[in-house]
């Protein structure tokens, strides 16, 4: 059953909410921060199905009407497949906007009350009752039903409110397999939600035997857990209630009326939206002949509304561009595809041509993939780690660790990153952790050797190499190198790693146990512009390699300065992972590291 | 043949027109008359010249930027529904015109005699500005925020000539490190940006820039575990000052390199790095006022709808 159902503007105002149970702020928030802001999760159009969006319990479900700038989300428990959200979505849309079109061109659109809750209903009751044919068991499986609550809450969840969409929904027909895959889910869930070892099991075990058991195992339930039953009883009565409003309200004399006069309305007005749409559809020679002309009067003038056809050439003359630009192909298409569900269904400005319209589009979307969600300040982190400001930390080190293909340059900008931090003052260990590579160490001598020299010449901080030789094991050594930088009272501990394959498991997986070992505040990833299509799959693999809950925390592009203007490996990469860009290399010298400028990036890949 | 008239044939009508016909002369003094009173009610009600002062609602996501024009909104519209409004997280910017209460007054008072009758006007016709809102996520907040304070600070136009700007707070959050580095980086950008325009206007024009005040609106103060205004000014005074030595020293962006020279002014506040900031001293040194002012978009369920917001809008009545 539905949790909830939101009609939002693009601007953030809640026009009309219908919730069943208390839905958190922070679900639809984070919808709109993952889906639609930072574009983390890869939508996966299914064929005319609306995208899912999964968080804590929830799946979302949502609708854009660019039109009006309005998202229609609707809000489930996961544990339920409701098949007839898709067409909820669909009619409510059609109907919210048919009902309210004046209200909504107007000015007041976030000021109007709309009364919009007798449609809704009309409308989830009908769908229900369609997808659930009404069976002589249903007041029996309400009954079942109502364990639900002392089931869920024993997994810790928030008391369940799913109890009136189970007795309405289609969980009364396939009651026994629904609610066995319901439970597996909610097993699942609490696991994922706290990954409290001790209690999983536990869980699970208890549900084995209740599933075993079937349902006639009510008192077990109750028995073992003991918060439980005050809980339950609690949350299933006002359910019960609630149910008796929906669904047996209307059924009481004049209510009947009622239902079947909005009944009425509502299935007139969406039949007047499909016969529109077929009509749309059949306009045919005549139409489409006029309309040409005019669409190509309006590319001149402006003001046309666009439509895939029309902007098929120009995205894929933009898709060449990006290509051209050492875009990965993967990366393109997909910012082709946003930039065109973004702009199909809009209209052009004034005098503006679909050429313009799509550049800007574009450059907006490249700005927003490369423009990080918060800015990295190296230098006030390290201070914050090794000057605590409260009594309950220690001061420690700062461990940065940097990762890499073979020959990207991990030695060099290590070198560049310690000279940064030299000229700030600050005291820099350098582990070599390459333990593999004939040179590694000597290679990183050098550079402490050179780094030394500078930093006394100007009277900065000091710096000194940790190494143990070849042949040893990097974590251990990465370990050892952390505890004597805490011990000799080192600001900074910076960690060489040897030079990987991103396909290679073996050698890829010794990362994840580095990362334990180690533990660095942060881990670097460095990628050479030069790398075409391979970048997407680089940076993906080495941002899965340090196992759950770790990620990388940055990139750093090197040999910027020989691709001249091809700098769409910085596009690729972020895009693969979302995760942002800290330092360019655009030099031979040590001072040669610069911060990432998004209107310079733009200004170079739309060149 | 004056009262006579031939109405069947063209030729008769048109005689009938031009002779002394009373009817005649009554419809052409009527539409005379009636046709620029027409045209004037048609197009000076429907398109109302809008306010000329704008306001800018600039903050970090989540600190009620979107929650606070709704509030605004409701309050200025006689029909809205009394309660607030629900929010979420914004994509796109909203521009819309809202009054001030009459009960709030403007700074221009000032100029006015008590017995001035058009004080009184006030409470029919209020004054009236407008707001925009944009989104505060660390993503979008350039392209919509920041843009759009520098174009509206630098325009000659005076229809979108920028009176204030107001940075939201969430101070029930600012305990946290991260929310209060979030919230200080982003204050420090809106404070650059002003603080280039005041130092460029001073040098390229003799003319004394209208200088565009900050309101920093400590908004939450209902919660329990709301900052007083008086340390989030603390608070945040003391992150900027962190930003700023830290900005200093760090590292140049790549762009930098293609332009070489404007590297010089780019440090809020005093020039010599030493020095702490404060919001006094920005005042003194470069003109841009920052007054910091607590406040809660959503009050308690008891009182006055809005009765939260009275502070903030008081200020914004001094700006007008």
């Amino acid at each position: 059953m539905l949790e909830a159902f939101e009609i939002l503007t693009t601007s953030g105002v809640v026009l009309w909410s219908k919730s069943y149970a208390p839905v958190g702020a922070h679900i639809i928030n984070s919808l709109i921060n993952d889906v639609f802001i930072e574009e983390k999760v890869q939508i996966q159009a299914a064929n005319a199905a609306y995208p899912v969006y999964k968080k804590e319990k929830y799946t979302l479900k949502w609708k854009k009407v660019k039109e009006f700038n309005l998202i229609f989300v609707a809000v489930y428990q996961s544990l339920l497949h409701l098949g007839w959200i898709d067409k909820l979505l669909d009619n409510i849309s059609t109907l919210f906007i048919d009902i309210y079109k004046d209200q909504l061109r107007s000015t007041r659109v976030r000021v109007v009350e709309y009364p919009f809750d007798k449609y809704f209903e009309q409308q989830v009751k009908e769908l229900e009752d369609n997808s659930a044919p009404i069976n002589s068991e249903g007041v029996v499986t309400g009954a079942e039903n109502k364990k639900d609550p002392l089931v869920s809450s024993e997994h810790g969840g928030p008391p369940p409110p799913s109890v009136p969409g189970l007795i309405q929904g289609p969980g009364g027909r396939v009651s026994r397999r629904a609610r066995k895959a319901a439970n597996a889910g909610a097993n699942v869930s609490s696991g994922d939600e706290s990954i409290r070892k001790g209690k999983t099991p536990k869980g699970g075990k208890k549900m084995r035997k209740w599933d075993a058991d079937g349902y006639a195992d009510e008192d077990d339930g109750t028995v073992l857990d003991y918060s439980a039953p005050a809980d339950g009883d609690e949350a299933a009565a006002p359910a019960v209630e609630a149910v008796a409003q929906d669904s047996w309200g209307h059924r009481t004399g004049k209510g009947q009326f009622v239902l079947k006069d909005l009944g009425d309305e509502v299935h007139s007005i969406l039949e007047n939206a499909d016969s529109e749409k077929a009509k749309n559809r059949a306009t045919g020679i005549v139409g489409s002949g006029f309309n040409a002309i005019g669409g190509l009067f309006r590319n001149i003038v402006g003001g046309k509304v666009l439509t895939e056809s029309d902007l098929e050439k120009p995205l894929k003359a933009m898709e060449d561009h990006l290509l051209k630009k050492n875009v990965a192909r993967e990366a393109a298409v997909r910012l082709c595809d946003g930039v065109q569900r973004e702009l199909v269904g809009k209209k052009t400005g004034n005098f503006q041509s679909v050429d313009a319209a799509l550049r800007q589009a574009m450059e907006s979307s490249l700005r927003k993939i490369l423009t990080p969600t918060s800015s990295l300040d190296l230098l006030r982190e390290i201070d914050t780690v090794t000057s605590p400001t409260s009594k309950q930390q220690s001061p420690r080190p700062y461990v940065i660790s940097i990762v890499g293909v073979n020959g990207v340059g991990k030695s060099t900008n290590l070198g560049k990153i310690c000279y940064f931090l030299l000229q700030n003052n600050y005291r820099v260990l350098i582990a070599a952790c390459d333990t593999f590579r004939s040179g590694a160490v000597e290679q990183l001598r050098v550079h402490a050797r050179n780094l030394k020299e500078l930093s006394a010449r100007e009277n900065v901080g000091q710096v000194e190499l940790y190494e143990k030789g070849y042949g040893k094991d990097a974590a251990n050594v990465a370990k050892d190198a952390v505890e004597y930088g805490a011990a000799n009272k080192f600001d900074v501990v910076l960690i060489d790693t040897a030079g990987r394959r991103h396909n290679d498991q073996r050698l890829m997986s010794s990362l994840e146990k580095f990362g334990k070992f180690a533990k660095p505040d942060k881990i670097f990833m460095v990628g050479e512009a030069l790398v075409g299509t391979d970048s997407v799959m680089q940076a993906r693999n080495f941002n899965q390699a340090f196992g759950t809950g770790r990620n990388l925390d940055g990139f750093i592009i090197s040999k910027c300065d020989t691709v001249g203007d091809m700098v769409g490996t910085l596009v690729s990469m972020v895009h693969a992972t979302g995760i942002p860009i800290v330092f360019l290399g655009v030099g031979q010298h040590y001072g040669d590291l610069r911060g990432l400028s998004v209107p310079w990036a733009v200004n170079l890949l739309m060149k | 043949m004056g009262s006579h008239a031939d109405w069947r044939s063209i030729g008769g009508i048109a005689t009938s027109l031009l002779d002394g016909n009373p009817i005649a002369i009554a419809i052409t003094a009527f539409i005379a008359f009636g046709l620029p009173v027409l045209l004037h009610l048609i197009f000076y009600q429907t398109v109302a010249s809008p306010p000329s002062s704008n306001f800018l609602l600039l903050g970090p996501s989540g600190a009620g930027k979107t929650a606070f024009l709704s509030l605004l909104e409701a309050k200025s519209s006689p029909l809205a529904k009394k309660q607030t409004q629900l929010t979420h997280t914004s994509q796109t910017s909203i521009l819309t015109t809202v009054s001030l209460p009459a009960s709030v007054p403007t700074a221009s008072n000032r100029y006015r005699s008590v017995n001035d009758p058009s004080l009184k006007d006030t409470s029919k016709n209020p004054v009236k500005y407008r707001v925009r809102d944009t989104p505060g996520h660390g993503k979008i907040r350039g392209p919509h925020g920041i843009s759009q304070l520098s174009s509206m600070s630098d325009s000659k136009d005076s229809k979108s000539k920028l009176r204030g700007v107001i940075f939201t707070v969430d101070t029930a959050a600012l305990s946290d490190v991260e929310v209060l580095r979030d919230t200080a980086s982003y204050l420090y950008d809106v404070l650059l940006i002003l603080q280039k325009r005041a130092l460029n206007k001073g040098k390229s024009s003799l003319k004394v820039a209208s200088e565009i005040p900050i309101l920093v609106a400590a908004n939450k103060q209902d919660l329990f575990t709301a900052l007083p205004p008086g340390s989030v000014r603390e608070k945040l005074e003391a992150e900027i000052d962190k930003i700023r030595k830290f900005k200093s020293k760090s590292l140049m962006d790549a762009s930098v390199d293609a332009s070489m020279g404007d590297g010089d002014d780019d440090i809020l506040g005093s020039s010599d790095a030493q020095d702490t900031f404060s919001f006094k001293l920005l005042e003194d040194e470069v003109g841009v006022r920052v007054d910091v002012v607590g406040g809660a978009v959503k009050g308690d369920e008891g009182s006055d709808l809005g009765s939260g917001v009275r502070k903030w809008e008081e200020w914004i009545g001094q700006c007008l």
